[in-house]
C-alpha cells in the first residue's frame, strides 16, 4: 500500500433494508474516503444513515450496492471469517452503549480481543496494563462494568478498541450517554488516540466532539450532503 | 425336604399351642403369612382346606422364609406355606380320586447342567403329550414376558429422550436468546464464529457432563428409596430399580452428545443472524 492510498474507501454505497411495507433506503449512493491517521466526524439528524455508514465502514454490514475497500482489499470478496479478522485486528469499535461484556472485568474485556488474535500471555499482560493506564483506569482493572461509571465504561471500551493496535477507530455517539464533562474527557482521549496515529471516524450529534475532527461530513436522507 | 408351595391358602389357620412336640409335622410359612397371622417359630397351627377347618391338620411352624421375589406376581399377597409332600396330600389331596396322591399340577426340576434345558424340555414333551415343559430362564428368542416388558421400557425411554431433548432444545434456544447481545458484542469486536462455537461446545460439554453425572448420582441415591417404597407397597423383596454400570454409562453417553448438540443448535440460531441485529435494542 502506498502512503497515498486510502485506509478505507466506499464508492456509491447504498444500503437498503427489506421491510414488510417496502424496502427502506438507509444509505443512498454515498461515497467516502478515509486516509490513514485521519480524524473524521460525521454529523446529521437521527435516521440519516450515519450509523449504517459506520457499520459498512466497520465491515459489520455489507452494502446493497457500491464498493468498499479496506487497506486495498475489496470487502465484498471477504467471507465472514476474514471480515471478523479485520474487525479484530484492524478496526476498533466504540459505541454509545459501551457494549462491554458484563461478566468480565475491565482487564478481561481489554484482554479478550488480544487473546482471540493470538497474542502471547505476557504481551497481553503488558498491553492490557498499558492501555488501562492510558485511559486512566489502572486502579479499576478488577472491576466489572456494573461497578464502573458511564465514563469509566467508555474508557474501558476505548482501551478494548485499541487492544490490537487498529488502524481505524470507529465511534458511534461515544458521548451520547455521558454528561458534558465526562464527554469532554472522552473527546480528549480520542484526541490522544488520533495523535498517536490512529484514524478515527466518529458519528456524533455533539458539536463539540465533531469540532475536534480534522474533517467533518454532514449527512441527510442517506446521503453525504456537505464536507 | 421336598417342598411345595401352596400359592393361596384358603384354609383356616389357627394357633393352638406354643408347645411343640416331635410328632407334629413341620411347616415353613412365608414372612407375609407369619406377619399377617402373627406366627412365630414353634407355634402349632392348623392348616385346613377351607375356612370351616375341613380336613384340618396340625403343624408346627419350623421356620419363616422370604418368598423368592417373582415379578410375575408382585401384586399378589404371598400367603404361602411349604410342607412335606405326604402332609400336603393329607391336606389337599382328593380322597375320592385314587390317583390324587400322585397328582401334581407343576413341578420344578433342577438340571445338573443348565445347558441341557432345551433338550430336556423337548424330550419331556415328546415323551409325555399334554405336559408342557419350559425353562424358567428367559427365552433367547425374546418371546418371554420380560422381553416384552424390556421392549416396553425401551419404548418409554425413547419417548422420554425425545421429549426431554425437545425440552432441552427449547431451553437452550431461550438461553441463547438471553445471550443475544453478548454474542452480538463479541462478534462485533471480531471474535470469530469458530471461537464462539468452540466456547459453546466446551460449555455444553461441561454442563452436559455435569448434568449426566448428577442424573446418575440422583438415580443411585433415590433407587433405594424407590425400591423401599414399592417393596413396602407390594410387600415383596422384589428389586424394582437397579442402576447398573451399563445403564449409567449409556445415560452419560446419550446425555452428553445431546446436551452439546442442543447447545450448538441454540447458539447457531444467533450465529447465523446479522451482527447489527444482535446488538440492536
Amino acid at each position: 500500500m502506498t502512503p497515498a492510498a486510502p485506509l478505507i474507501e466506499g464508492r456509491d454505497l447504498t444500503r437498503q433494508f427489506p421491510m414488510a411495507a417496502g424496502a427502506v433506503t438507509a444509505l443512498n449512493h454515498a461515497s467516502i474516503r478515509i486516509d490513514p491517521a485521519e480524524y473524521v466526524a460525521i454529523t446529521g439528524p437521527s435516521g440519516c444513515g450515519k450509523s449504517t455508514l459506520l457499520h459498512l465502514l466497520g465491515c459489520v454490514d455489507q452494502p446493497s450496492s457500491g464498493s468498499l475497500t479496506f487497506e486495498g482489499r475489496d470487502v465484498a470478496r471477504l467471507n465472514e471469517t476474514e471480515r471478523s479478522r479485520i474487525r479484530l485486528t484492524r478496526i476498533g469499535f466504540v459505541f454509545q452503549r459501551f457494549f462491554l461484556l458484563p461478566m468480565l472485568t475491565a482487564w478481561e474485556n481489554v484482554e479478550l480481543p488480544q487473546a482471540e488474535a493470538g497474542v502471547s500471555r505476557s504481551e497481553r499482560r503488558t498491553r492490557t496494563r498499558e492501555l488501562l493506564e492510558y485511559v486512566g483506569l489502572a486502579d479499576r482493572i478488577d472491576h466489572r462494568p456494573s461497578q464502573l461509571s458511564g465514563g469509566e465504561m467508555q474508557r474501558v471500551a476505548i482501551a478494548r478498541a485499541l487492544a490490537n493496535r487498529p488502524a481505524l477507530l470507529l465511534a458511534d455517539e461515544p458521548t451520547g450517554e455521558l454528561d458534558e464533562v465526562t464527554g469532554d474527557q472522552i473527546a480528549d482521549l480520542f484526541d490522544r488516540v488520533h495523535a498517536d496515529g490512529t484514524a478515527i471516524v466518529v458519528v456524533t450529534h455533539n458539536a463539540t466532539v465533531a469540532a475536534r475532527a480534522g474533517r467533518r461530513l454532514a449527512m441527510n436522507s442517506g446521503r453525504i450532503v456537505a464536507e | 425336604m421336598t417342598k411345595f408351595i401352596i400359592a393361596a391358602l384358603a384354609a383356616a389357620l389357627s394357633v393352638v399351642s406354643a408347645a411343640a412336640t416331635d410328632t407334629i409335622p413341620a411347616v415353613l410359612v412365608s414372612r407375609q403369612l407369619a406377619e399377617g397371622a402373627r406366627l412365630h417359630v414353634g407355634d402349632i397351627v392348623t392348616i385346613a382346606l377351607d375356612a370351616q377347618g375341613h380336613r384340618g391338620k396340625r403343624f408346627r411352624v419350623a421356620g419363616i422364609y422370604e418368598p423368592t421375589p417373582d415379578p410375575m406376581k408382585f401384586t399378589a399377597r404371598r400367603i404361602e406355606a411349604r410342607m412335606h409332600l405326604p402332609d400336603l396330600i393329607d391336606v389337599a389331596g382328593a380322597p375320592a380320586d385314587a390317583e390324587s396322591p400322585d397328582a401334581v399340577d407343576a413341578i420344578n426340576i433342577r438340571l445338573a447342567d443348565p445347558n441341557d434345558t432345551r433338550a430336556f424340555s423337548a424330550s419331556v414333551m415328546a415323551r409325555a403329550p399334554g405336559i408342557f415343559a419350559r425353562s424358567t430362564a428367559r427365552a433367547e428368542d425374546g418371546s418371554d414376558p420380560f422381553a416384552v416388558l424390556d421392549r416396553f421400557h425401551f419404548a418409554i425411554a425413547i419417548v422420554t429422550v425425545f421429549g426431554s431433548t425437545a425440552f432441552l432444545l427449547a431451553l437452550m434456544v431461550m438461553r441463547a436468546e438471553e445471550r443475544r447481545e453478548t454474542v452480538g458484542i463479541v462478534r462485533l469486536i471480531g471474535i470469530s464464529q469458530r471461537s464462539i462455537l468452540l466456547e459453546v461446545l466446551v460449555e455444553g460439554l461441561l454442563i452436559a457432563t455435569a448434568g449426566a453425572i448428577f442424573g446418575v448420582l440422583f438415580a443411585l441415591a433415590t433407587q433405594g428409596a424407590i425400591n423401599r417404597f414399592f417393596q413396602w407397597r407390594y410387600d415383596t423383596a422384589l428389586v424394582f430399580v437397579r442402576v447398573t454400570t451399563r445403564i449409567a454409562l449409556e445415560s452419560v453417553a446419550l446425555a452428553v452428545p445431546l446436551g452439546i448438540a442442543a447447545g450448538l443448535v441454540g447458539s447457531w440460531t444467533l450465529l447465523r443472524r446479522d451482527v447489527v441485529a444482535l446488538v440492536r435494542r
